[in-house]
């Protein structure tokens, strides 16, 4: 105890990832265009290939999540709020997650009035509902609805799905940070632990934000909603 | 939309070739045409010194020892290489803005997170250009310095377009904050706050407190900002500021200090702690700070002769003349062909020379300085002006110093610091009694003559009052008064005979010469007002 460890691992850690972050951002790039020059009609790869972008996004979402944490961690994310429109921030995170639509055959609709505006950091936000994204694509049924709306003075941001729901244990609001990691079933948690870090970190006058998981009590689907002040 | 696209010069700023190829064919597929790539900031603006781009998407990390980004972006904005309809974009691999965000006007049009869908990728590009055509007339204004119509056109969009409200708010509280509306800037400022705690509003409060003498509620108010916030620069820089007109110079150092280990490339906050710390003789310090402007200065467009003089200054307390001449000659050379930075060189010169008693080399170096000073059109520099008169001092010439002092005094009678400087430099010369003499008759002078002016205006004698106020302010170009006269002669004219292109372009030198002295002035508020008001009644009969 109390020796200095050879290498300093957390840092070792950021910066790899770093690393691994570039390949991975130029692997996707080429992907992107293997994916546009073999459509379904003439490439019999066209399903394997969109399950590779697909894993190849999730991949890449991990390692921004693990880069955002380090920062946080050391104190040196400086956020960025300003007002945007709401339903301008959900069509983008559509054009992100349309490989993995068409991969998965899931219908995907935004619910959002046009004339929503709030005040948020916006590339946090869209880390957080991509990620969401990400995973109900793997959960969801064949139907997701993004709804976003003005609430008691704060945004709520809902990706709602109609597949089999989250597990008992992690239902309920200001989801506990490592009560959900859980190695041995292949879910860390990582990505819940963001969501409500990024929520936490917009702040309104004494209000912070936070995240809360639900079931649809008529079809069971899966609904995550992230709250702003 | 993509048409557009079709027609747009596009410009990938990228040390990766397998990226600057894949971002190429994304935007061909996207409609793009006529693109081009550099491999490096440096081959970017060179690029740039050639075509002028329309979109610029530019990486953030170019590789050590490069020019970065935001560097890029500086020099770009900086040496006006775009148009301003221009867009920007600033690619980052982090989903965290590169911090060390630079002041408003060193902002990019957006930031992209790497990797991007092309689809992404367009809308983004859409977005933003919409945005800039929505900017457009206001840019124009400003550009105009009709700075009046550009504050009113932000209201009026502030209520059409909730989209960028934000940004319209903020672009009106900057300009009320440079024409010295600070009550009209407070206003945005606390409208915003009510809304939301957003930290360029709190630091507006705080630099309405700075400008009004209000320095320890400027304090108090960048201290909340940095605590909060503990990557806006900006504050710390701020509260340097203020902390120096304070007087406490230590902590002043010390909170830029701390500004340079969270971001350490902006090369101005490197200059500022090099010379607060001569100040309080913290030579060491000193000697780093210069050291490292210098290097920053390698990549960036700020480099400037302040950290070569300074750097030799430091050096001259610990007494290495011949490294110091060798800085200098770096800066001559450096710089060659700029006056000011040869002006600097050879005032430090002549320090370095008088204090290891080379007599005859620092003659030689003072009259080439006293001789770069007088061919020296428009502003004059007022610090390196009385460097210079203190080392003619130190040496016995009397005469050239006490030329050089009233000078400045000339340009400077109504404003008491300066003055204030003035007299300690001829106190330090032993020289108290005679300044003070110097100091009130020169002053006497130029009231005499401005009210010469004054005179001439009343009489309704307007033609001769614009040649009489011309010729004043030819030879006082950095007085105050005298440019406000000569603004107000022409502008009183033009109210009553019409306007005419040659005189509104004076009058804009003569109004911005004294927005740069003193923005707040009240005179200069009123003639902002005529002058918008005679310049927008002449569009209205030509519509």
């Amino acid at each position: 105890m109390g020796d200095k460890k050879l290498i300093d691992f957390e840092a070792s850690l950021a910066s790899t990832t770093h690393d691994m972050k570039n390949s991975l951002g130029m692997m996707l790039n080429s992907l992107d265009e293997v994916v546009n020059n073999c459509t379904a009609e003439n490439c019999p790869s066209h399903r394997h290939l969109l399950h590779m972008q697909y894993e190849a996004n999730r991949l890449n979402n991990n390692l921004i999540q693990l880069l955002t944490l380090y920062k946080m961690d050391n104190d040196q994310l400086s956020m960025n709020i300003s007002h945007y429109s709401v339903s301008d921030l959900l069509e983008e995170t559509l054009l992100q997650s349309r490989p993995l639509l068409e991969y998965k055959d899931i219908k995907i609709s935004v619910d959002c009035p046009d004339d929503l505006y709030w005040f948020f950091d916006r590339n946090l936000v869209l880390g957080v509902i991509n990620n969401v994204l990400n995973n109900a694509f793997r959960y969801a049924g064949d139907r997701i609805v993004v709804r976003a709306d003005e609430l008691n003075g704060c945004l709520v941001i809902s990706v709602v799905d109609n597949g089999n729901g989250y597990p008992e244990s992690m239902l309920g609001s200001s989801v506990q940070t490592n009560r959900a990691v859980s190695f041995q079933s292949g879910n860390t948690g990582l990505g819940l632990f963001f969501a409500s870090m990024v929520a936490m970190m917009h702040k309104n006058r004494d209000r912070e934000g936070y995240i809360s998981l639900s079931n649809n009590e008529e079809n069971g689907g899966g609904c995550f909603s992230i709250i702003l002040p | 939309m993509s048409n557009d696209l079709k027609n747009k010069k596009f410009l990938i700023v990228d040390d990766f070739l397998t990226f600057r190829q894949a971002m190429k064919q994304m935007l061909v597929s996207i409609g793009g045409n006529d693109i081009d790539t550099a491999d490096s900031g440096e081959n970017a603006i060179r690029e740039m010194e050639m075509k002028s781009y329309d979109i610029i998407l530019c990486d953030y990390n170019l590789g050590t020892g490069k020019k970065d980004g935001q560097q890029v972006l500086e020099e770009t904005k900086h040496r006006n290489l775009v148009k301003y309809s221009s867009i920007f974009i600033m690619l980052t691999a982090e989903n965290t803005m590169p911090m060390v965000m630079g002041a408003v006007e060193y902002q990019p049009d957006d930031y992209l997170i790497k990797p991007i869908s092309k689809e992404v990728l367009r809308s983004r590009i859409e977005r933003v250009l919409k945005k800039k055509a929505d900017f457009e007339d206001i840019e124009k204004a400003i550009d105009n310095k009709e700075y009046m119509s550009a504050i009113a056109l932000c209201d009026e969009r502030v209520t059409k377009n909730p989209g960028n409200m934000l940004e319209y708010l903020r672009l009106k509280s900057n300009l009320c904050l440079t024409i010295g509306r600070y009550d009209d800037a407070t206003e945005v400022f606390e409208m915003v706050l009510s809304m939301r705690e957003i930290p360029w509003a709190r630091m507006g409060l705080g630099k309405v407190h700075f400008f009004t003498g209000g320095y320890l509620k400027a304090k108090e108010i960048f201290q909340s900002i940095i605590e909060e916030n503990r990557t806006f620069m900006e504050a710390y820089d701020w509260l340097a500021k203020t902390l120096h007109e304070l007087g406490s110079l230590e902590e002043a150092q010390k909170i830029l200090l701390r500004a340079t280990e969270i971001s350490p490339k902006a090369i101005v906050r490197h200059q500022k702690i090099g010379k607060i710390s001569q100040e309080i003789n913290d030579h060491d310090t000193a000697e780093e700070a210069f050291r490292s402007a210098i290097d920053i200065g390698k990549h960036s467009c700020f480099k400037s002769p302040v950290e070569y003089a300074g750097l030799a200054k430091s050096l001259l307390k610990k007494d290495s003349p011949e490294e110091e001449l060798s800085v200098l000659g770096t800066a001559r050379n450096e710089f060659r062909g700029n006056r000011d930075a040869l002006l600097q060189t050879a005032v430090t010169e002549g320090i370095v020379y008088k204090e290891t008693n080379r007599e005859e080399e620092a003659r030689k170096v003072i009259d080439e300085a006293a001789k770069i000073l007088n061919g020296m059109s428009g502003t004059i520099p007022v610090e390196a002006t009385m460097d210079l008169a203190k080392v003619c001092f130190d040496m016995g010439d009397k005469e050239t110093g006490t030329k050089l002092m009233r000078d400045i005094v000339r340009n400077n009678h109504d404003n008491e610091q300066v003055i204030n400087m003035v007299q300690d430099v001829f106190t330090d010369a032993t020289l108290e009694d005679e300044g003070q003499k110097i100091i009130s008759s020169t002053r006497e002078e130029i009231i005499r003559l401005n009210n010469k002016g004054v005179r001439l205006v009343e009489d309704e004698k307007y033609e001769e009052a614009i040649e009489y106020f011309k010729k004043a302010a030819g030879g006082l170009p950095d007085n105050k008064i005298i440019n406000a006269n000569a603004a107000h002669a022409l502008l009183i004219y033009m109210d009553k005979k019409g306007t005419n292109d040659q005189y509104i372009y004076q009058v804009l030198q003569y109004l911005e010469k004294v927005k740069m002295i003193d923005p707040s002035d009240e005179k200069y508020q009123k003639l902002l007002n005529l002058y918008e008001k005679i310049t927008t009644s002449k569009t209205h009969q030509g519509a």
